[in-house]
């Protein structure tokens, strides 16, 4: 599944302080028709996502400054709309917990298969498709 | 109660509970056992870990073959969790043993540090030499010796073209010689002393040159490694003899080739003006300190690092480098070749190729020769009108063979480098050619629009999709089936390899495929790690890949998306490498393919060696190994090497044949509501469950045999045994010590001593078979009938048998619950068939005539089945379990 040909396309945001991560997701993104904005420091992430909202956040856990958990309430705080996945290399049922306690809408170990991500923002995808065509008044 | 006491004469809490104190109530067969089961929970935790670590080297080995997303943390957890494993195992197999491999910590710790280095940064240590030969030369030497280098040493497993032989000296070596560095120089000067190091030096130029050291003509290039090696910059100069061998003059050399590879940037200024010297190795220094000093300062730089590349070099007839893409204004698929004579370079070729399988050349620009113009192999030109066959003055300077041949490696080093690259070559005037030197090649190509190659993809026709990627990457070719009747040799090289199974077999073939398709095989194996070694787009298990890639169809294989395509994908092929893949030019790539090589590869295979011990453990792989076959080798000889544990309380088996057996039950192996001496129907053991079965069969022991009774030589045996041991029960007795899903079963029947050693689980990776058999009293020529027997039968079932003397060790590992338990039913009748062989093999004829009536009776019909799975289709292990009709199924080679 791509994003929708007469709708703006889903605005993905991906925050990882190491630029592999970063380099190997964005073309495949791109590739299925996303806007993609990179970052590797999670200080310039949040300055972007205060400037302009985004339909998903895809942020690492255990970084440098302010942490994913941080990032994921900072992204709630400005725009509770935005769904944020998780991916991490720490995965522990603690940090699933607390992830999801905190408004995650998924949480990924890392290392993953490029698949698993893909598949996961297709879902993602269809949840906000949901969301554009529900009247606002429905929602719960 | 008589508790010991401490020498300060503090009575121990301890000793009741440990039973001390109990004059005369000590139950030693309790301790005992307690021990025993201690000794076999070491074993299971061996398997256990071992099976864990091969678990996490395949992991490893499907994160390079860019199947995962990762990081460094990733890695560094990696190194983390294995390192552990390792170590346990270590550790358990000296608890199993009495610290009798201690010298495995050392190995293990030696290991790690590597580990930790790389992932550091340190690459210092990694080196063992400061001077190595070209050949010896791995991924792992990498940041010394620069990228190029690595693959133009890994070429040795191309097999279309061969490579200049020569050494390198590395960036260690260089430092070392040339003095100049601050801290990191200076540990490399303690660590390689310059004098060493020129002494390693000269030792290379006599073994290069041999008696010609002082007279021959040599080659050298210097590689700028990390940064600018990116650059592709190369210098070279020559050393040249001066008549008399009094001295050696080192000048730069012009590269040869009407497109040479970029000289050397500003960063490491050539030498203009010559030096002399008294030796090549001299000479060699002299260059090395001569670059240092013209660039002070700068030897802690990675970009002013270099690595030195020395060959000797022959006189070429003929020389020209290849590109691996063209360029330019020509086609996307296209590359370039170049020759020149190399006395002329006026009378230079150049040659423009399709860049897929089968090479087609599309373009040729020919230099006219003069008359009387050598060709290689003394052919001369003739003049325009007198060609008839002969080569006349516009023939080419390579032929069309060759010219395909240059194309293939030069394919297969992009793919090994991971872009674009230029390659030299030189041939002798008697055809040989060699690779001389490689380089990346700096090229703009065509920018691909992301919605065109979208739009390609799916106006594309997809004849198959599916399967497991084991290697990313894409490739296009035609389509080759490989059947069994293939020489590799006569594999096309750069073709799509297509076959059924994804087996070992295809090796030498996936050294010259662009991508291989199979329709059975997983990720784990031996032809996957090849396949992502060789950076080989593949994909493993697509059912009817014979069918649906029809041979000589042209089509472009996108592993990366587990699809095929019908025809040449333009846009996709001229991307090449996506962006998403995993690139070998990522710093997270390298170091984890710098990892693996002190993880994966297995040295220590074969156990018989003497080479087989803790210092020959050079990766995790050897140490998981070594501590296995030690364990089992450990299990199998422990009543004799622990005799403390002899004295422990076993039951009798009531068995309806003339044998006698006690069985020790550690853990499951027997009915938990047995009271006295248990009958086969309560052995709850599997493995050894299924070898009663094999045991007991009435046609093992109906078997026809060629001269005397087998029920009277059984019925001597226990006879027999109590004259042989004097009538003591714990070594002389046949002892099965068994839990639900182990058996380790001692046998001293009549002359022979036999042992069968198995656990069998779930997970086939942990399984294994192993069995030793010895002894007997006939004659030499009658026991190497029996030796012979034996081991036909065991290699019929796949195992791996080892045969010194009257000694025959068969191994058979990695295998599944059902193999297990079909090999166990037939090792059973196969002891029992064997006891009485002393004296019944009286011919060769004899043993043929029983190895017949056996594999007729036990080794299942004569179906044609050979090969890794052979022979593992047999009964069903219940039915092999519970002796209903379980006849083995496997095959002897010579009825086939």
């Amino acid at each position: 599944m791509s994003p929708v040909a007469d709708q703006p396309p889903i605005r993905l945001l991906i925050l990882d302080d190491e630029p592999i991560v970063c380099k190997r997701l964005k073309p495949t993104f791109q590739k299925l028709g996303y806007d993609v904005e990179t970052f590797t420091d999670s200080a310039s992430a949040l300055a972007r996502l205060r400037q302009q909202p985004f339909d998903i956040v895809i942020t690492d856990l255990k970084m440098e400054g302010a942490d994913g958990m941080q990032v994921l309430a900072g992204v709630k705080e400005v725009s509770p709309a935005t769904r944020v996945i998780v991916i991490t290399g720490f995965a522990t049922m603690e940090t699933a917990r607390e992830s999801y306690r905190k408004g995650a809408f998924d949480f990924i170990a890392k290392p993953f298969k490029l698949g698993d991500l893909v598949e996961c923002v297709q879902r993602v995808e269809k949840t906000l498709q949901t969301d554009r065509r529900t009247p606002p008044e429905r929602q719960p | 109660m008589n508790a010991p006491d401490s020498p300060s004469g503090v009575r121990k809490w301890w000793p009741p509970h440990f039973g001390f104190g109990r004059k005369g109530r000590r139950d030693t067969a309790e301790i005992d056992i307690w021990r025993l089961q201690s000794l076999f929970n070491n074993f299971r935790r061996i398997l256990f870990l071992n099976n864990a670590v091969l678990e996490d080297m395949d992991h490893l080995e499907r994160v390079l073959g860019g199947e995962y997303i990762f990081d460094r943390a990733f890695l560094e957890a990696s190194v983390r969790t294995i390192s552990s494993r390792v170590h346990h195992v270590s550790y358990n197999l000296n608890a199993l043993t009495g610290n009798g491999y201690i010298s495995l910590y050392d190995r293990y710790q030696a290991i790690r540090t590597k580990l930790d280095d790389i992932l550091a940064g340190n690459a210092s240590t990694l080196a063992p030499a400061a001077v190595l030969p070209l050949e010896a030369l791995g991924w792992e030497l990498e940041p010394l010796v620069g990228t190029s280098l690595v693959c133009l040493a890994e070429l040795r497993h191309q097999p279309a073209m061969p490579v200049a032989q020569g050494f390198v000296v590395t960036t260690a070596g260089t430092e070392a010689l040339s003095g100049t560095g601050e801290a990191p120089a200076a540990t490399e000067a303690t660590r390689f002393p310059a004098a060493a190091v020129m002494a390693s030096i000269e030792e290379m130029f006599t073994t290069m040159c041999g008696q010609d050291a002082g007279t021959a003509f040599t080659a050298v290039v210097i590689h700028l490694v990390n940064e600018e090696e990116q650059a592709g910059l190369r210098q070279e100069y020559a050393l040249t003899p001066e008549p008399g061998g009094s001295r050696v003059v080192i000048a730069a050399r012009r590269r040869p080739g009407r497109h040479p590879l970029p000289p050397l940037s500003d960063a490491a200024p050539a030498l203009t003006a010559p030096i002399a010297a008294a030796s090549p190795a001299d000479g060699l220094v002299r260059l090395i300190t001569a670059l240092a000093a013209r660039r002070p300062g700068q030897t802690s730089d990675p970009a002013g690092q270099s690595a030195i590349f020395v060959r000797r070099a022959l006189p070429a007839a003929l020389r020209g480098s290849v590109r691996s893409r063209a360029g330019g204004t020509e086609p996307f698929d296209t590359l370039a070749i170049t020759a020149e004579t190399a006395a002329d370079d006026d009378l230079g070729d150049s040659y423009l190729l399709r860049r897929i399988y089968p090479f087609d050349l599309i373009r040729s620009t020919i230099a006219q020769r003069p008359a009387g113009f050598q060709f290689l192999r003394g052919k001369v030109a003739t003049s325009a009108d007198e060609t008839d066959g002969a080569l006349a003055r516009g023939s080419a300077l390579i032929q069309n063979e060759m010219l395909k041949r240059l194309a293939g490696t030069t394919v297969a080093v992009e793919r090994l480098f991971g872009g674009p690259v230029a390659v030299q070559w030189e041939c002798g005037s008697d055809g040989s050619c060699l690779l001389t030197d490689l380089a990346p090649l700096q090229i703009d190509l065509e920018e691909v629009d992301d919605d065109a190659l979208h739009r390609e993809q799916r106006q594309a026709v997809v004849l198959c999709r599916g399967g497991q990627m084991v290697q990313s990457g894409i490739a296009a070719g035609r389509v080759v089936h490989v059947t069994d009747d293939l020489l590799p040799a006569d594999f096309p090289a750069g073709a799509v390899a297509v076959a059924r199974y994804a087996s070992p077999q295809l090796t030498p073939i996936l050294q010259r495929a662009a991508a291989v398709v199979t329709e059975f095989g997983t990720t784990i194996g031996h032809l996957a790690t090849v396949a992502r070694e060789l950076r080989v787009p593949a994909l493993f298990g697509i059912p009817d890949a014979l069918v649906t890639l029809a041979a000589g169809a042209e089509v472009t294989v996108d592993a990366s998306e587990a699809t095929v395509f019908q025809g040449l994908l333009r846009l996709s092929l001229l991307r090449g490498v996506k962006e998403s893949d995993l690139s070998p030019a990522a710093p997270e790539y390298r170091i984890l393919r710098r990892l693996l090589r002190f993880i994966l590869p297995l040295h220590l295979i074969d156990p018989d060696s003497p080479t087989f011990a803790p210092q020959g453990c050079r990766t995790y792989h050897d140490i998981i190994h070594f501590c296995h076959e030690k364990a089992v080798d450990e299990l199998a000889h422990f009543q004799e090497r622990r005799p403390e544990l002899g004295a422990i309380r076993t039951r009798r088996l009531r068995l309806e044949v003339p044998m006698d057996i006690r069985v020790l039950d550690i853990g499951g192996g027997l009915a938990a509501t047995v009271a006295g001496d248990p009958g086969c129907d309560e052995v709850q053991s599997l493995p050894f469950r299924s070898f009663l079965d094999g045991l007991r069969h009435p046609k093992a022991w109906e078997l026809e045999l060629p001269s005397l009774g087998l029920r009277d030589i059984l019925s001597g045996m226990t006879h027999e045994m109590s004259n042989l041991y004097g009538g003591t029960v714990n070594l002389a007795e046949n002892l099965a010590i068994v839990s639900h899903d182990y058996m380790n079963v001692s046998l001293r029947l009549g002359y022979h001593f036999n042992v069968i050693d198995s656990h069998l689980g779930v997970d086939e990776a942990r399984n294994h078979v192993y069995f030793r058999f010895v002894g007997g009293l006939a004659d030499p020529e009658r026991r190497g009938r029996r030796v012979e027997f034996i081991s036909e039968v065991l290699a019929a079932m796949d195992f791996k048998v080892t045969v010194k003397s009257d000694l025959v060790i068969g191994r058979l590992k990695l295998i599944p619950a059902d193999i297990v338990l079909a090999t166990l039913f037939t090792l059973g009748a196969l002891t029992t068939v064997a006891k009485q062989r002393d004296t019944c093999l009286y011919s060769d004829a004899d043993t043929r005539a029983l190895l017949t009536a056996f594999a007729a009776t036990f080794l299942g019909p004569a179906a044609p089945v050979r090969g890794p799975t052979a022979g593992r289709q047999g009964p069903s292990p219940e039915g092999a379990a519970t002796g209903q009709g379980g006849i083995s199924p496997f095959i002897l080679d010579r009825d086939q």
